[in-house]
This record gives C-alpha cells, sequence and structure tokens, in this order.
C-alpha cells in the first residue's frame, strides 16, 4: 500500500465522521426542542386536563351522564318495546307527525302553550273552586272564550274518531248481507228458548289461602265480649252458637259442630273449613261468602250446595270462628 | 238462629232503578240467603233497569228531590250530575269490594234467590225476555206475586 492510497482512505474516514458530526448536532438539536416543547407543554398541558376534568366532573353534577345512562335505557326499551312492522308504520307516519309539530309549534299557539303553563305552574296558589264558582266562572268572557275553543276541539276530536271508525267499517258483503236481513226481519229466535247460562260447576280445589288481600272494609271484625252461652264437652260456645275461643278448636269439635249442624265433612267442605280457619288466622275476620268463594275457586252456588243454609255462618261455626260480619 | 229462620221467607219489591235504589233490595235478599231465609226479589217499574241487560250497569244515583245527597236539586238537575255521582258511588264501593250489580244479581241467582220481572213493566217499557238477564227466572203478574210470597215477608224498596 503507498501513502496516496492512505491519505484517499483517511480522507474517506475523516468525511464520514464529518457526516456522523453533522448527524449527532441534528440530533441533539432535535432532542433539544422536543425538551423545550415539552418544559413549555407541561403547564398547559396541566391546565387542559385540570380544566377538563373539573368540566367532566360539572358535567357529571349536572347529571349529564345519569342522563345519558338513563337515555340509554329508554333507548333500549323503545327498541325492544317495538317490532319492526311498528317502526315501519311509524315511517308512514312521519309525514303527519311533522306535520302536527309544525301546526303545534306555530308562535301564536306556542304563545298560547306558554300563558297556559304559566297559570299551571302557579296552580298551587290557585283557589279551590265548587260547582257554583264554576258557573259563576262561565260568565267571564274569557272562559266563555276558553270553552268554545275547547267545544271546537273536542268538536274536532269526535269528528276524527268517527273518521277512524268509519275506516274500520265492514266490506262491502257484510253491508249487503245487514241490508238484506233488514229486508227479511230478524231471525226469529226460538219462543221461550232463552237457555240459562250458569257458570260452570268448579270441582273444589285444595283450599290453600290464595293471594287474597285485606277482608273488605266492611267486614269488621266484631270487638264484643262474648258471653258463654253453653259448654259441651268441655267446650265453651256463645249465644249464636260459634266457639267462644277460636284457639280452642280441633277437627274433633269441627265434626260435632256439623253433625248438629246436619253436615257431613267430606274432602270438599274440609277444603272450604279449613280456608275459613286459615284465612281467619291470617287477617283475624272471618271471612264472608264473597270471600270464600275468592279463595277457594268455588262459585257461589257451590257453597251453597255444599253448605245449603246459612253456608258463611255453618262454615264459620264448623271452622270455630266467630260469625262473619259485613252485608255481603 | 237458621232453626227458626228454615221456615222464614221474604219477598222483595224492587220498584225503582237508581244505584242506591236497587243495592238495599239486591243485599238485602242476599242477606236472607245468607241467613238461610228463602228471598225472591219481584222487579218492576224503574226496577226493571236493574235486570235489562243493556241497562243493568249505567244506573244512576238519583240526585233530584234527595235531601240527603247533600246537593240542591236544582243542581242534581244539571245534565251528567247523576252520573258523576253514580261514578262516585261506584268507586266508593269497589274500595269496600262490593259487587257491582250484575254480579250482584248472579250471587243472588247461585245463592237460589229467584229474581222476578213484572209482566206489565214489561209491557209498558216494550222490553221482552230477550232484554232481561239470563238470571231472571220468570215473568210474573202481581197475581203471580202473591201466589209466589204466601207466607213470605214482604218488603218494597
Amino acid at each position: 500500500m503507498d501513502t496516496t492510497d492512505t491519505n484517499k482512505a483517511l480522507a474517506q474516514v475523516l468525511a464520514r465522521l464529518d457526516a456522523i458530526d453533522a448527524r449527532l448536532d441534528q440530533i441533539v438539536d432535535r432532542q433539544k426542542k422536543s425538551d423545550e416543547l415539552f418544559s413549555e407543554m407541561t403547564p398547559i398541558l396541566r391546565d387542559v386536563m385540570g380544566t377538563a376534568t373539573t368540566r367532566l366532573d360539572e358535567l357529571d353534577k349536572k347529571g349529564y351522564f345519569a342522563f345519558g345512562r338513563e337515555a340509554l335505557g329508554v333507548a333500549d326499551r323503545v327498541i325492544t318495546g317495538f317490532a319492526p312492522e311498528d317502526v315501519r308504520q311509524l315511517g308512514d307516519a312521519v309525514v303527519g307527525i311533522l306535520q302536527t309539530v309544525r301546526a303545534l309549534t306555530q308562535p301564536n299557539v306556542l304563545e298560547i302553550a306558554s300563558q297556559a303553563s304559566e297559570v299551571l305552574e302557579k296552580s298551587d296558589q290557585a283557589e279551590p273552586l265548587g260547582l257554583l264558582g264554576m258557573v259563576r266562572a262561565t260568565r267571564d268572557d274569557d272562559v266563555q272564550k276558553g270553552m268554545a275553543v275547547m267545544m271546537d276541539v273536542m268538536r274536532h276530536v269526535g269528528r276524527a274518531a268517527r273518521a277512524v271508525r268509519d275506516e274500520h267499517r265492514p266490506s262491502a258483503a257484510d253491508e249487503k248481507k245487514a241490508k238484506l236481513a233488514g229486508v227479511l226481519g230478524p231471525r226469529k229466535k226460538k219462543a221461550l228458548g232463552v237457555e240459562r247460562q250458569l257458570p260452570p260447576t268448579v270441582a273444589p280445589r285444595a283450599a290453600a289461602p290464595a293471594n287474597l288481600g285485606p277482608p273488605a272494609a266492611c267486614a269488621v271484625p266484631s270487638s264484643k265480649p262474648r258471653e258463654v252461652a253453653a259448654v259441651i264437652d268441655g267446650v265453651a260456645f256463645g249465644a249464636d252458637g260459634h266457639l267462644v275461643d277460636p284457639k280452642v278448636w280441633t277437627e274433633e269439635i269441627a265434626v260435632k259442630v256439623a253433625a248438629v249442624q246436619g253436615v257431613e265433612l267430606d274432602e270438599s267442605r274440609w277444603a272450604v273449613v279449613r280456608f275459613a280457619r286459615a284465612d281467619f288466622v291470617a287477617t283475624n275476620v272471618s271471612p264472608n261468602i264473597r270471600r270464600i268463594t275468592q279463595g277457594t275457586s268455588l262459585a257461589t252456588k257451590d257453597i251453597y250446595t255444599l253448605f245449603p243454609k246459612a253456608p258463611a255462618r255453618t262454615i264459620a261455626r264448623i271452622a270455630g270462628i266467630p260469625k262473619p260480619a259485613g252485608c255481603i | 238462629m237458621e232453626t227458626a229462620n228454615n221456615k222464614r221467607k221474604v219477598a222483595i219489591i224492587c220498584s225503582h232503578g237508581g244505584l242506591d235504589e236497587v243495592y238495599p233490595a239486591l243485599i238485602l235478599g242476599n242477606a236472607a240467603r245468607q241467613s238461610g231465609i228463602d228471598a225472591f226479589v219481584f222487579f218492576t217499574f224503574w226496577g226493571l233497569d236493574a235486570i235489562t241487560t243493556s241497562k243493568v250497569d249505567h244506573l244512576h244515583v238519583n240526585l233530584a228531590g234527595n235531601a240527603a245527597s247533600g246537593m240542591p236539586t236544582i243542581l242534581g238537575g244539571l245534565p251528567g250530575m247523576e252520573t258523576l255521582a253514580a261514578s262516585m258511588m261506584k268507586k266508593q264501593m269497589t274500595e269496600l269490594d262490593l259487587p257491582t250489580v250484575k254480579e250482584m244479581l248472579q250471587i243472588l241467582d247461585e245463592s237460589g234467590a229467584e229474581l222476578y220481572a213484572c209482566e206489565l213493566a214489561m209491557k209498558m217499557f216494550k222490553r221482552t225476555r230477550e232484554d232481561l238477564l239470563p238470571q231472571v227466572k220468570d215473568v210474573i203478574t202481581a197475581g203471580d206475586f202473591y201466589d209466589l210470597a204466601e207466607g213470605a215477608q214482604i218488603i218494597f224498596t
């Protein structure tokens, strides 16, 4: 290798180093710039973040998010509650809806509505108005005008309702048939042949105190102190033939009382008696016939079939509970 | 006591069609059956409305001339007032779990009380058997009524 070659190689190396140096300068410079940028940006960013947080907090406080969540729920309900068919119909009705909205948002309409709503706002201060007051108020010109408007609105609503009904009128064929029937006269009904429709007799169901509400307000428990009229086999009965103390009741007593009442306690009668007993224990009121029918799914007729004479009282006696009060 | 009631029988005449006039008749009839007393109700004149299918659900309360209603007679005569009073009364009855007139009639029928319509009143009001509720047992005359009411106590409402 000679010197010229060496020099050439050195010059190349130097040139490379220069290039590297220049790149380094560039990198350092960029680094410096981005450092500056960050140091400048940090306070601004901090500021921005702070403001954003407080803003979001404010929004939350104002209930925007809660509103949004609710709105999503509403949207969900709307979507699940409506079938595509409904939406299609809505589409057909959109023109009508828009027209209605336009009519409702005319300035004069809005003016009236806002006036009316002002009154509603102050409704807590309104004086109560009796019938006479109402009659007196009709002398007022404005009230008369308002009534005329209401009447007109009602007239239009009625007319529209009629139009809607007419749309669903029976077909021409049905009308023809009706016309024909009109000419021929009504079909003769079979003389005296009105079949009496009695509710089907329901088989007695096991008497479970169904989900009945509290007894009717008219059935009040008797609070009179009860006197012992007779003691039979160690059990005290009142003058009305009911147990003086419902708590001493046993099934043996029930069988004996039923025998005196002329009733044989079979399974269906037991079901009724057990229901009456359970209902009394739950409510402290002896059930009347209506309540027994509601609680046992027996018809009134069935109750009278099972206990022909004074059913509610007979049942109460057998069940060892007081005489049912109330008129029904 | 039922033993004493065994032979008792009541004949109730319902001659008015107001809600407040029909209920007493029906409640008395029902109470009689519940006490083991035989009962039948005879519907005549406006009382026919209570057993007429198209009218039974639209009985009103009499306001005009009703001193207990608390409303001046002149106002009670205003159109719509009786409907209003009737709806108020019905609301209260619902709260007390009182059956409607229609239900009461069905309960009466099922409990073995018999319901009759007056023949003369039917002719006067131009009603036919088909206009009446299915629970009505028969259309009878005043004479028939007395035959049925033999040995019964008669209650006029």
